[in-house]
């Protein structure tokens, strides 16, 4: 339990650091250079992590014992505290599968309670729409979170703390997180499995950009486009610090994901107690080469755990849950995306 | 109805007299802004954003290097004659996004530069609809105007409307939503007839799909009126009012602001 109280303590500390100009339109691995860009006291070495992957055919029948089965798998801490689960949720449109399902969502609530959650409160800012009530309604998150009786808390429009970057990727220097965020005990990134054109993947890592309010950084969080969006998700990550992952891929998104791509049943879910690791197994079960995606890899050097010796892998091996994702397309310039 | 949303709104106000995001955040130029549009609230809110103003006319919130200075065109529709709204007009008319070339991945007119939802970044929809709704009500003579419109004619969506920024991305065509469309509409008004009318005709269907949505409908209303298309305005006002009744907009500050003022007697440019 103790890394939730050091979690709130690092990030109200958080001391100012020197600010490297290195924003926009420079490759990530040219950061790659000395001095390392975070401070080695905000970033111990990555140690072992505890990944679990489950099958999951769909989103029915016993999903909170599944959800359960994977949090304890990965021996998930939460007895008495504030839980805020970030789940995935951009735009709604019926045809595909954009974001974290909400059943899903509603049945991680039960799931944490049972192992003694003080509270869950489900946060999130949407990059691509505004208007979070018709998103949440539409895709039927409010009602899912009715039936469980938990809040939604429009992570867009929650006052904002400015937390110093301990890490120096986009060079911003401070970010303007979302007071909930930096409130809770425990912040669960809960992704959709999907592929995404800028990033290859979007994962629990990725998924962090809906912790900073669109009101601040413009709608689709523009300025964080134009700072980089790899930089920009080890900045953010680094400065959240989620505690755990739970990604969603019971059915994912293949091709011109986030948004444009098809659905995919891979039907599995991944648990994890470090979201680097989370994301490596996820890329993995992708049929991605994690050890390829350049912002996994510098996530590996200080925010989590890339290398599957140090990884502790339970529940099923992920080299045979493999489902191959139709790659996006990609090699384009961000800044107007 | 304007009572429900206008009375919810006044709640949210903050001792300092600005509004924030949602009740109890702290005040912010963009709330606040519609806030004194809505409630013609001379003593606190306008009061806020006179104490607010940047020397150049501005109201921002800082983010590192860049700053977003997207509710300046809002808070001088907010502010009454004089100097100060003179300076937030000037504001208005001399920034622009920073150009970007056009690519196979996302096809544009370069050549048509609008408005950036913080400095040194892109051209967006809802900027440059805000800036255009402003210099079209406060300067209309400025040849800044033309910038304007020129962006959301290359922004528009195939199918009319508008999404946030782009038409294309990586060969999708992408999806225009009420919100952009209506904001959009709402600075576009007897500038091009073909545009705005394509872009009416995926209002009135976009408000009923995205109809959960507060943001939605009180953007949507707004434009209805401003563009005298009063059938859609009533239809719209209903589910509005219900909507209202029902969630309270889920405290959503600049979701009440915007119901508050489209459903009343101070929108700008519309009829009263």
């Amino acid at each position: 339990m103790t890394h939730r109280f050091d979690r709130r303590t690092l990030l109200r500390g958080a001391a100012a650091g020197a600010v490297v100009g290195v924003a926009g339109g420079v490759g990530l691995r040219s950061l790659l250079r000395e001095p390392l860009p975070w401070d080695e006291a905000a970033f111990p070495t990555p140690g072992s992590a505890r990944v679990a992957v489950l099958r999951a055919s769909n989103y029915g029948g016993s999903l909170e014992t599944t959800v359960l089965d994977g949090l304890r798998a990965i021996e998930a801490e939460v007895d008495g505290a504030n839980v805020l689960l970030k789940p995935n949720l951009v735009e709604f449109d019926p045809t595909t599968a954009i974001n974290t399902e909400p059943r899903l969502i509603a049945a991680t609530v039960l799931a944490l309670r049972r192992l003694g959650a003080a509270s869950v409160v489900i946060g999130e800012g949407p990059g691509h729409r505004r208007d979070v009530q018709d998103v949440v309604t539409r895709s039927g998150l409010a009602s899912a979170l009715t039936d469980v009786e938990a809040p939604f808390v429009d992570l867009n429009a929650s006052d904002v703390r400015q937390v110093t970057l301990r890490s120096r990727y986009t060079g911003l220097g401070q970010l303007s997180v979302a007071r909930p965020v930096l409130d809770a005990d425990i912040v669960i990134s809960m992704p959709k499995m999907k592929t995404h054109h800028w990033a290859e993947v979007t994962l629990s890592l990725k998924n962090l950009f809906g912790t900073l309010p669109g009101r601040v950084y413009g709608w689709p969080k523009n300025v964080l486009h134009w700072s980089g969006i790899e930089r920009s998700i080890l900045d953010i990550a680094g400065a959240v610090r989620p505690a755990y992952a739970i990604i969603d891929g019971i059915v994912g998104m293949e091709g011109n994901g986030p948004i444009s791509g098809r659905p995919i049943s891979p039907g599995v879910l991944v648990f994890a107690d470090d979201p680097v690791a989370a994301d490596t197994i996820g890329a993995t079960l992708m049929g991605f080469d994690p050890d390829r995606i350049p912002y996994l890899t510098e996530a590996g050097r200080f925010l989590g755990q890339t290398d599957r010796d140090l990884i502790d892998q339970r529940g099923e091996d992920p080299e045979q849950m493999t489902t191959d994702f139709e790659r996006p397309p990609t090699g384009a310039s961000i800044n107007a995306g | 109805m304007s009572g429900g949303s206008t009375d919810l709104l006044a709640r949210s106000r903050n001792a300092d007299g600005g509004f924030g995001p949602r009740a109890g955040a702290r005040s912010e130029p963009e709330p606040t802004a519609i806030a004194a549009l809505a409630l013609d609230d001379d003593d606190d809110a306008r009061a806020w954003l006179l104490d607010h103003q940047a020397v150049d006319g501005s109201w921002s919130l800082d983010v590192g290097p860049f700053v977003n200075d997207s509710a300046t065109a809002l808070g001088a529709l907010a502010l009454g004659p004089g100097p100060e709204r003179e300076r937030a007009v000037d504001h208005v008319e001399s920034t622009r996004a920073r150009r970007v070339d056009s690519t196979d991945a996302i096809p544009i007119d370069a050549s048509a530069i609008g408005w950036a939802w913080a400095t040194g970044t892109s051209s967006w929809v809802e900027p440059t609809a805000r800036a255009l709704w402003t210099l079209r009500l406060l300067r209309p003579s400025s040849p800044s105007i033309g910038d304007a419109v020129a962006l959301l004619r290359d922004r528009e969506c195939r199918s009319g409307g508008w999404n946030y920024g782009n038409r294309i991305v990586l060969g999708e065509e992408l999806p225009p939503f009420a919100e952009t469309t209506a904001v959009a509409l709402i600075g576009l008004r007897d500038l091009d007839d073909e545009l705005e009318a394509r872009g009416l005709d995926a209002l009135r269907r976009l408000s009923r799909i995205e109809s959960s949505g507060g943001l939605s409908l009180a953007t949507a209303l707004a434009a209805f009126r401003i563009h005298g298309s009063n059938e859609d305005a009533q239809r719209t006002r209903g589910a509005l009012t219900d909507l209202v009744n029902r969630t309270g907009l889920l405290g959503d500050t600049v979701a009440l602001g915007w119901a508050s003022l489209a459903s009343g007697s101070r929108l700008p440019g519309a009829e009263a």
